[in-house]
């Protein structure tokens, strides 16, 4: 390791998830911005650490001359930028998804997830496949905010909340995401680890109606796949835990057009059919 | 020496995830995963080592309580060696090229499900995040420049929201 990449005083350390975390610095005034940051790097909980330990390490290497900063990963440079707010967000970026892939007896899925009358819906997806539109529209009739980005199942097949800040696009530009609190939209914040009811696997394609079918298990489990994180590093859990997951979930197909105006129709789907199996699981 | 028609399911380096109907299937080796429906998965679980072809026709019409022609069986063994899913190689039944012709008639004569497996490349993490793999998705490069929108030009990948090189 090069000397100036060890984590040396002054270091940020947290755990979240089980992954324990150093990022290291030489330039303070950066990292006081990161340290200020965690609770929306870390949304579903940290804690900081005092001893030595760690499991990963992030480094930002000023260069004044340059004007730049590099950013390191495990001694490695994984990116360089010249402005600061980018170079923040990118580091949040790395950070959430090191814990989304290193965390402990948790699977984390890329997707969108809400409580509807205590039942968890996910909606995995890739960025800009409008997860977080879906979860706005939601919150906005009722349900419980969980996450815009994450959702993350533990070995029983439940799902935590990891209530990041809603990033919505479309206000300054299609691509410039702006960050709202949940509370904002008047939504809660959900608190206890819900089973999940219904996987949707939806993508937004104009003036399409929501026409759904429904997936068997081992189906849907190949929909939620290429958004899981973990899969690779540990298939066996991964497995075990979709396979938990979508088990007791309804899974529903279709493409949609615009949210807001699906959502009833949606939530009208989802009732029916949550009616429907819960009254199935009593006879 | 185990005889050329006589297939064996592969076992090793392989993580098996039953289901009730289904049975998911992860290649270590080449992270692929497989979903087999439940003809492939009957078909596969039946690939003993020690059942010839008749004999995985006898085990699946006792299962499924139908008929079971043989060019099903046939044709869900094709579809397991391609993915690397038995032990060893066999000779394969079918021409890729006349599998649709195939596929029609056993679907007329057949009231079980046609075999199927279904695969994908598990995504590394980051690939997992990103967006739909086209730079036109991205914020911006890591000199500030915002992506060009318009180029017609796929010159990186976006992961987490931000261009992950060229």
């Amino acid at each position: 390791m090069h000397d100036d990449l060890r984590p040396a005083s002054p270091t940020i350390k947290f755990e979240a998830f089980g992954v324990r975390i150093a990022i290291a610095g030489n330039c303070p005034p950066i990292l006081e911005l990161i340290e200020k940051r965690l609770p929306k790097i870390a949304p579903g909980g940290f804690k900081r650490l005092r001893n030595e330990n760690f499991d990963h390490s992030f480094f930002i290497k000023e260069k004044p001359n340059e004007n730049l900063f590099e950013i390191y990963k495990n001694s490695e440079k994984i990116e360089w930028w010249k402005d600061k707010e980018r170079l923040l967000e990118y580091l949040d970026s790395q950070l959430r998804i090191t814990i989304a892939e290193f965390a402990v007896s948790k699977v984390f899925i890329h997707a969108g997830v809400v409580a509807w009358k205590e039942n968890a819906i996910i909606i995995p997806g890739n960025s800009r496949s409008g997860k977080t539109t879906m979860v706005a529209e939601f919150i906005k009739r009722g349900a419980i905010y969980y996450s815009d980005e994450y959702a993350v199942v533990d070995d029983k097949g439940c799902v935590h909340a990891f209530p990041k800040m809603l990033s919505i696009r479309g206000i300054v530009d299609d691509f410039t995401q702006v960050d709202f609190a949940p509370e904002d939209l008047g939504a809660a914040v959900g608190i206890k680890p819900l089973p999940v009811k219904m996987i949707l696997i939806t993508q937004f394609e104009e003036n399409a109606a929501w026409n759904p079918w429904k997936l068997k298990t081992g189906e849907g489990i190949m929909e939620v796949l290429p958004h899981t994180i973990p899969t690779r590093l540990n298939p066996a859990f991964t497995l075990k835990v979709l396979s938990l997951m979508a088990s007791r979930a309804i899974i529903a197909k279709s493409v949609r057009g615009e949210a807001k105006l699906i959502l009833p129709v949606l939530i009208d789907y989802l009732e029916t059919e949550i009616n429907k199996a819960d009254s199935e699981i009593r006879i | 020496m185990h005889h050329i028609n006589i297939p064996i399911a592969r076992s090793e380096d392989l993580v098996i995830q039953e289901l009730a109907e289904e049975v998911l299937v992860y290649d270590l080796k080449t992270d692929k995963a497989h979903c087999l429906n439940q003809t492939s998965a009957s078909v596969w679980k039946a690939c003993n080592g020690e059942n010839s072809i008749t004999d995985i026709i006898e085990c699946l019409e006792t299962q499924m309580g139908n008929e079971v022609p043989e060019k099903l069986v046939r044709l869900a063994i094709d579809q397991l060696n391609e993915r690397n899913l038995l032990s060893e190689k066999v000779p394969q039944n079918f021409a890729v090229e006349n599998r649709r012709q195939v596929l029609k008639k056993i679907a007329l004569a057949s009231a079980i499900a046609l075999p199927a497996v279904y695969s994908l490349v598990a995504p590394t993490a980051a690939l997992a995040v990103a967006c739909s793999g086209i730079v036109t998705n991205c914020i911006g490069c890591a000199d500030g420049t915002p992506c060009d929108v318009d180029m017609d030009m796929i010159i990186g990948m976006c992961v987490g929201g931000f261009c992950a090189g060229d």
